[in-house]
């Protein structure tokens, strides 16, 4: 009983987080509470969110990827230029942006499946590998005026309710679904629950891992279509950094950097409390700098909290890789400390 | 009789850096009979069963299944032909819930049906006479109900083989009589078993007929109904029963450490003492404790309550440091993660704990350094290359010696081994007995944590034996006997 009720403890405390911020800030500054406001925090945000679905495949796989922010870059690149240099139709540039995600994600997961290296590492090597790449297309150019038809995904109105929400909607239901009813997004969370496990369950591992990247490849081009119409200009330093912003999001959200869990609604929640933190200390005049610094407190203290909560859980410490690993660390440490003395 | 083989095993060869798990080997299993696996710690039961299960490829050989030749199968492979395993250590997903574990890799087509699932994971939990609720999430359970998970993992599929490693460990008396009762109706279903375990009297309650290896060989099959146990013992080890444990002749001494009431880290109320020259025996399942009061004693992690006293005086230990500056060293049972950096030199692992004491000026006196390491090198008879050697590259058994040589050297008294000979092959564990033995006869007191209950028997003075947490009560050398420690490691009073 006492793990359920921490578990929801959880989820709530995210969610109250969020209620605590709003009330706070709708002290701070008399346009922070509006619908208006509201309104920008939420079309500001729809890309993040389908960025963050995309990342969460590979994270609650138990992997990373650091690459997205280039990906985006490039992906914002290639299409931006089939559109205004080639005149290219909307759906081919669109279709051709996806599938170059898609790539960029499947060339990531092969790295990391077939060279077996840790895929910190190995996306940070391709992050640098893409943007050399987008800025030699590029050519440091910045491409704006995007055909109309390009602009509804960023800008256009289904009912009186925008696109991209619509959109962003979407993408969390079918995260959600996969998740919660296919076998596809089980064994995800079983790659990343316990890798060896689901080998000798029979599935396919390796594909599974290459497989998430890849499908976080494609998010993040479904992303990028976002982005770069909602700015209706790109160059290829547009996306970099947005990396952090997500995996910020994700780990506030609750989806374990061990990989195996991860709750869509509550990453969602964890983009919001986000994106309420940046708008409010925005209105509340807090320079941008000083934004970073109190988000980074709360990166710091999510995965805290994560791990405080995991500790509670396994009451006995014993096996878990990351406690022995600690506990190495402890020995060396008490070496060190002796010798100071 | 030969048409009804189902499995055979040809010429197979695995050899892991410094050891040779398997060599040429060759068997047979016949279809519906429950064959017992036999042997010490690394005769090669386990790199056996994974080769047939396809979890590692061997080096040569073959499988024969089915009529069908195979150099090597795939996990998925495996499945698919339908050979399944029940593991040692638990393959389950901690994060995911008992029937999402149970049906792992197993549902049709590409939607998932939580409730059906659940429901058909109640009906397997039904047959078998278990209570675990299957849609609990399986980091909540215990040890016991973890391995019940796995063995209602592999009936939940149309097995043809069912391997079983050492299915007992965890479960307790009442609960292994369960697991009889399954493995019983599932060879009724023309279902061929082969079951490891270390209790031998269990092979006689369950299995057909028994193999029996010794250092990755083969040594003989046997109808388990006309051998006995002695014939077992003496084939496994392949020497008498009585010279595998050395006897000492020195009686201890005086008490060096004495626990009172201690708690913390899932353990409550333990109290024992232990003696200058002795060895106590700490006995337990897996999951009762017994390596996390050891992690309190060592301070690797804190403890809740209670006290201990080294020489007669009360200390207070909070971390492994000062642990070890009251002479306490641990050689831990996961030596790979705990006991050693394995890409560094067996020097740098031997001079781990001492690097402060080397140091003058905050540099090490690589001729005094040197000097230890060569001693214990020599003394341990820690079979390397060199110095240099990276630790990775030895066999189990001098791993362990290098732990060892590291807590010797930064001059500890009392010494607490946990699972002392695990994967370690039989002539070394031999060595490393004769060192235990000189260790204690030169004044040491050790604290020795086994699994092996033979082990235990053979090696200690005294026993204590916990059960789920709890001091079930201390047995001395007079009162050894199996079936009473098995029976209090089972939560059953004496």
């Amino acid at each position: 009983m006492r793990k359920i009720n921490l578990s929801g403890l959880k989820k709530y405390t995210i969610m109250f987080i969020l209620v605590g911020l709003i009330a706070v800030f709708s002290l701070t500054s008399p346009y922070f509470f509006t619908v208006r406001n509201f309104t920008n925090i939420i079309t500001q945000n729809t890309y993040f969110i389908i960025a963050a679905v995309g990342l969460s495949f590979v994270m609650i796989g138990g992997g990373i990827d650091l690459s997205v922010g280039w990906q985006m870059s490039l992906v914002g690149v290639v299409t931006a230029i089939l559109m205004v240099e080639y005149q290219a139709p909307t759906w081919l540039a669109v279709t051709v942006g996806l599938l170059l995600g898609t790539s960029l994600g499947l060339f990531n997961g092969l790295i990391v499946t077939n060279v077996r290296v840790f895929p910190l590492i190995v996306t940070i090597a391709t992050s640098t590998v893409f943007q050399g790449i987008s800025y030699i297309i590029s050519q440091s150019h910045t491409y704006r005026n995007y055909p109309t038809e390009f602009l509804f995904i960023a800008k256009g109105k289904v009912l009186g309710v925008p696109f991209d929400v619509i959109l962003a909607i979407v993408v969390v239901l079918f995260a959600s679904f996969v998740y919660a009813k296919t076998k596809y997004g089980w064994n995800v969370m079983a790659l990343g629950g316990n890798e060896e496990a689901a080998r000798l369950a029979g599935i396919k591992t390796r594909a599974m891992k290459t497989s998430v990247y890849a499908l976080c490849g494609f998010f993040v081009a479904v992303a990028t279509m976002v982005m770069i119409g909602k700015a209706n200009t790109t160059s290829s330093a547009f996306g970099p950094g947005i990396e952090f912003t997500i995996l910020t999001a994700a780990i506030i959200g609750g989806i374990s950097f061990m990989g195996g869990e991860g709750n869509m609604a509550a990453l969602v929640v964890g983009v919001f409390v986000l994106a309420v933190l940046g708008n409010g200390m925005q209105l509340a005049g807090w320079s941008t700098y000083a934004q970073y610094i109190v988000r980074g407190i709360i990166l710091l203290g999510a995965v805290a909290f994560d791990e405080f909560q995991k500790n509670r859980k396994s009451k006995r410490k014993v096996k878990p890789f990351g406690g022995n690993k600690s506990e190495n660390q402890n020995q060396l440490s008490g070496a060190g400390s002796a010798s100071a003395e | 009789m030969s048409d009804n083989v189902i499995l055979s095993i040809r010429n197979i060869t695995k050899t892991y850096p410094g050891v040779t798990a398997l060599d040429d080997f060759s068997m047979e299993f016949q279809r519906g009979e429950i064959h017992a696996l036999l042997g010490e710690n690394g005769a090669g039961k386990s790199t056996l069963i994974k080769i047939i299960s396809g979890a590692i490829e061997p080096d040569g050989g073959s499988i024969i299944f089915e009529g069908q030749e195979y150099k090597s199968i795939s996990p998925a492979h495996a499945k698919d032909l339908g050979i399944k395993v029940v593991y040692q250590e638990f393959n389950l997903v901690e994060s995911l819930t008992v029937a999402q574990n149970i049906f792992l890799g197993e549902t049709e087509g590409w939607l998932t049906n939580h409730k059906k699932i659940k429901e058909e994971s109640r009906q397997i939990f039904a047959d078998i006479n278990v209570d675990i609720d299957p849609s609990a999430q399986v980091r909540s359970l215990s040890p016991a109900k973890k391995q019940l998970v796995e063995i209602a993992k592999v009936i939940s599929t149309k097995a043809k083989i069912l391997i079983m490693d050492e299915p007992s460990a965890p479960l307790s008396a009442s609960e292994v009589e369960t697991m009889f009762r399954i493995i019983a109706k599932l060879k009724q279903d023309g279902i061929t078993i082969i079951y490891i375990s270390h209790r031998i009297e269990e092979l006689f309650l369950i299995s057909d007929r028994v193999t029996v290896m010794r250092d990755g060989h083969f040594v003989k099959t046997l109808e388990t109904a006309k051998t006995n146990r002695k014939e077992l013992i003496s084939l496994m080890v392949g020497r008498e029963f009585k010279e595998y444990y050395p006897k000492r002749t020195n009686p201890p001494g005086a008490v060096v450490m004495e626990v009172k009431n201690l708690s913390g880290n899932g353990d409550e109320n333990i109290s024992f003492q232990v003696r200058k020259g002795e060895i106590l025996g700490v006995a337990g399942l897996v999951g009762s404790g017994r390596t996390e009061m050891v992690n309190v004693l060592f301070g690797s992690v804190p403890k809740d309550s209670g006290d201990i006293y080294i020489d007669g005086k009360k200390v207070d230990i909070h971390n492994p440091d000062q642990a070890m500056r009251y002479g306490i060293g641990l050689i831990p049972e996961d030596r790979k993660w705990q006991g050693l950096i394995l890409n560094s030199t067996v020097k740098f692992n031997i001079t781990l704990a001492i690097f402060n004491k080397l140091a003058r000026y905050s540099l090490v006196n690589s001729k005094v350094m040197n000097g230890i390491v060569s001693k214990y090198v020599d003394t341990l008879k820690i079979r390397t290359p060199s110095v240099e050697q990276r630790v990775k590259n030895l066999s189990g058994g001098n791993q362990q010696k290098v732990v060892l040589a590291k807590t010797l050297a930064a001059d500890t008294n009392i010494l607490i081994f946990d699972e002392p000979t695990r994967g370690i092959d039989v002539g070394t564990k031999q060595e490393i007995y004769n060192l235990m033995n000189d260790l204690v006869d030169k004044g040491k007191a050790i604290i020795m944590v086994s699994s092996e209950m033979e082990e235990l028997l053979g090696m200690s003075d005294r026993l204590i034996v916990l059960y789920e947490g709890r001091f079930m009560g201390e047995v001395p050398k007079e009162k050894f006997d199996q079936r009473y420690v098995i029976e209090l490691a089972s939560g059953h009073p004496g």
